[in-house]
């Protein structure tokens, strides 16, 4: 009796843990990678543009699932519940949000190639283009039946098809890319700074050249203000507008492979441009500081301007406590540069896995999150640029969304940086030491660059 | 006794399994994977392909990864020393009869018990901050200029010092319950030879804590080996090459870093298979300088 209550427990123990290990894949025939899309819906329950409500409950006994990059009681967690209770009461859809928070970047590759049951995932639009591009859904053409560029950007979706698309060796076509992302949080880059202490100083109209951006630097310091606010954490950021506007992206992914750097006189130039700004006193004291707190100074009136990307507006005035008069304009452009007029933009992006069995479902929920009163809300509560350009800014980001619907030629965060993976984080503290003033001309710091070479 | 060992079969058959299904299988499986050319940690062995030694070759080829290995080696020997140092002599105090013991090892300990997050931001926003910082506080108190403590010539012996800080606590109480089982009529009759009490414990209370300092470095050689929070607390953006240890190398070069898509699931899959041997090679070494070192009173 007791050999026989012992094999079984031990039977039952096998089968829970076996059980508890048993993933839940899709059905075999669904986890190809998606290279058409499914006819849109045509009697989709969102609301259409008008926000006209739509008849009847159309996703009733549908369940979805979203792995979200956020936290339930983050800001934008907040605003996508309120979306998902809206959308359940208006379609009838049930959708259960996982919060992943940051690191969902870790499991998500890990997950779509295990078919794990999701149907929406968000995170950054440049790895959902490049690393799981062969297990998203194509939302081109339900993209298209809601009229999605009408009122989105299309520096986003350009881009996105581009990424998506796949060449030869040659350079030549072998296969279309397609929409695989729908934006949901854009950033955009440049130098943003506080009205006020611009009018403080007696700057009226914000720099287009260096030499513009130079005399607003002098005026800022005589006026007992830090022009610029740097933290480590961005030099490379920071440097590498710098080197975009002599150089541009190709040029830097060249020297990034190759090296060379000391031989191209517009690396040297823009290390120079750097180096003169630290001699001139123009960085906060300080500077370069850890994250955030160079950053900061702007927020206790210290510091005036920063490169970096909008949420900086959202994370001083979290800081510091205060409302600053934020306004940004693009890096500006340099005598002889070659790219004296791209920005940095990027975005948070939502996509559907290839082997959803409710992609229509899917794409209107994310239609109705990213567009419309929600986008608005999202906008307003988490202090960002809206994903629907019809929207209105918050006023810490006015401006935005004319810079990122006219942006024709979008940088990226660094990529001619990362050309060499083994050498990513050698540039990266070459570049801090440049703004900590270790270099008494541009030629040395380019010769300290190939040195790692 | 036949019916017993049927009973025992079954009984350990999950525990195996759980073993072999969660560590042996994953274990081969990244050595396997290190000869590999593979792009995605979980990527169908059908789209491997034989790399042979190539990953390897990569990594030790890579400035970053070698920098990591030497920053790991800083830690594990500097920050070692002061650790365990610290950590002995806070023991011998704490166990020496002082007065507020309890206090002095809860005290001792309680970083231990905050999360290591909250831990280093404190060290960086307060401590290490450089304008209102309380160790710039004290320098300009003395009439100094304001140092840049997470500058990149010291960052790294910054976040070193403030690990050390948070590490102590955890090897005195090793350290303590190991003086604390050393019987006490030792000392006493040590006391009544006229022995002082630096005599007394390098004559009695070290040699006899070799087991204990031997499991010790056993534990901060794992520490440093799988050291990673505190990297990424004090290069919070992006990595940085005063802060990089190998397990944020390979986290990088698996996953990918800030505007990175490259991934490369072989090569970090070698640099695992590296602290493994590392980790191993530490084991081995300690064993043998340890020997005889197990003590029965």
């Amino acid at each position: 009796m007791k050999k026989i209550l012992s094999v079984l427990l031990a039977a039952v123990m096998v089968m829970a843990m076996l059980a508890g290990c048993t993933s839940n894949n899709p059905p075999a025939n669904s986890t190809a990678p998606s290279t058409n899309s499914t006819a849109p819906s045509t009697n989709s329950t969102a609301p259409d543009d008008q926000g006209n409500e739509p008849a009847g409950k159309q996703y009733e006994g549908v369940n979805l699932t979203m792995w979200s990059m956020w936290n339930s009681d983050e800001p934008q967690g907040k605003v996508i519940q309120e979306a998902v209770a809206a959308f359940e009461e208006k379609t009838g859809a049930k959708i259960t949000v996982e919060w992943k928070g940051r690191s969902v970047n870790e499991i998500l590759s890990a997950s779509l190639e295990s078919g794990e049951k999701f149907d929406i995932f968000e995170d950054d639009y440049q790895r959902i283009a490049n690393i799981y591009k062969d297990y998203t859904y194509d939302l081109t053409d339900m993209a298209k039946a809601a009229g999605y560029a009408d009122h989105s950007y299309a520096c986003f979706n350009d881009t996105v098809v581009e990424w998506t698309t796949e060449r030869d060796e040659n350079g030549n076509v072998t296969k279309e890319g397609f929409l695989n992302s729908i934006a949901e949080q854009p950033q955009v880059g440049g130098i943003f700074y506080d009205k006020d202490a611009f009018t403080k100083a007696g700057v009226t109209a914000e720099p287009k050249t260096w030499t513009e951006f130079l005399d607003v630097c002098q005026k800022l310091k005589d006026a007992g203000i830090a022009p610029i606010a740097q933290d480590s954490a961005y030099a490379d950021f920071a440097f590498y507008h710098q080197l975009v506007r002599h150089l541009g992206e190709d040029k830097i992914t060249e020297l990034d492979t190759n090296g060379g750097w000391a031989n191209d006189a517009g690396a040297v130039a823009a290390a120079q441009e750097i180096i003169d700004l630290v001699n001139a006193g123009y960085f906060a004291d300080g500077a370069p500081d850890e994250y955030p707190s160079s950053q900061n100074k702007i927020g206790f009136g210290q510091a005036a301007m920063i490169v970096c990307a909008n949420y900086v507006t959202a994370e001083v005035n979290g800081a510091t406590g205060t409302e600053i008069n934020w306004g940004l304009f693009n890096y500006p452009a340099v005598d002889g540069g070659v790219d004296n007029g791209s920005a940095y933009i990027g975005t948070n992006s939502l996509a559907i896995t290839s082997y959803t069995e409710n992609a229509q479902a899917a794409f209107d929920f994310i239609m109705f999150l990213t567009s419309g009163e929600m986008d608005q809300k999202m906008a307003d509560t988490a202090a960002q640029i809206p994903a629907d350009s019809r929207n209105t800014a918050p006023a810490n980001l006015t401006g935005t969304i004319e810079t990122l619907l006219s942006a024709d030629s979008p940088m990226t965060w660094c990529n001619g940086f990362n050309a060499r993976d083994d050498l990513k984080t050698s540039i990266k503290s070459t570049i801090v030491e440049l703004f900590e003033g270790k270099f008494t001309t541009g030629e040395d710091f380019c010769k300290a660059l190939d040195a790692l070479y | 006794m036949k019916k017993n060992k049927s009973m025992i079969f079954w009984f350990c058959l999950p525990a195996l399994l759980s073993l072999l299904i969660m560590f042996v299988y994953p274990v081969c499986r990244t050595v396997a994977m290190s000869f590999f050319q593979v792009e995605s940690l979980t990527a169908s062995t059908a789209d491997w392909s034989f790399y042979g030694l190539n990953n390897y070759l990569k990594i030790f080829k890579s400035q970053s990864f070698l920098t990591s290995m030497q920053n790991m080696l800083m830690i594990w020997v500097v920050g070692g020393v002061f650790t365990l140092a610290l950590a002995m002599l806070m023991a011998v105090v704490v166990t020496s009869g002082i007065r507020g013991k309890k206090f002095f090892r809860a005290a001792i300990y309680m970083p231990n018990i905050i999360s290591a997050v909250a831990l280093a931001t404190m060290w960086i926003q307060y401590i290490f901050q450089y304008d209102h910082g309380l160790l710039n506080e004290i320098v300009m108190l003395f009439g100094g200029d304001k140092i840049k403590w997470l500058g990149s010539d010291i960052k790294f012996w910054a976040m070193t010092a403030s690990f050390i800080f948070g590490s102590v606590g955890y090897y005195m109480l090793i350290y303590i319950s190991g003086i604390e089982g050393i019987p006490q009529d030792l000392f006493e009759a040590a006391t009544i030879d006229g022995a002082s009490k630096g005599k007394q414990f390098f004559s009695i209370t070290l040699p006899l804590l070799k087991g204990v300092i031997k499991t010790s470095v056993t534990f901060w050689s794992i520490n440093t080996t799988t050291f990673f929070l505190w990297t990424k607390m004090f290069s919070p953006i992006d990595t940085e090459q005063s802060t990089i240890v190998p397990v944020v190398y390979l986290y990088d070069t698996v996953f990918g870093g800030k505007g990175v898509i490259n991934r490369d699931a072989g090569a970090g899959a070698a640099v695992g298979v590296v602290l493994t041997l590392i980790i191993i090679a530490v084991y081995v070494v300690t064993e043998r300088l340890f020997r005889g070192s197990d003590l029965e009173y």
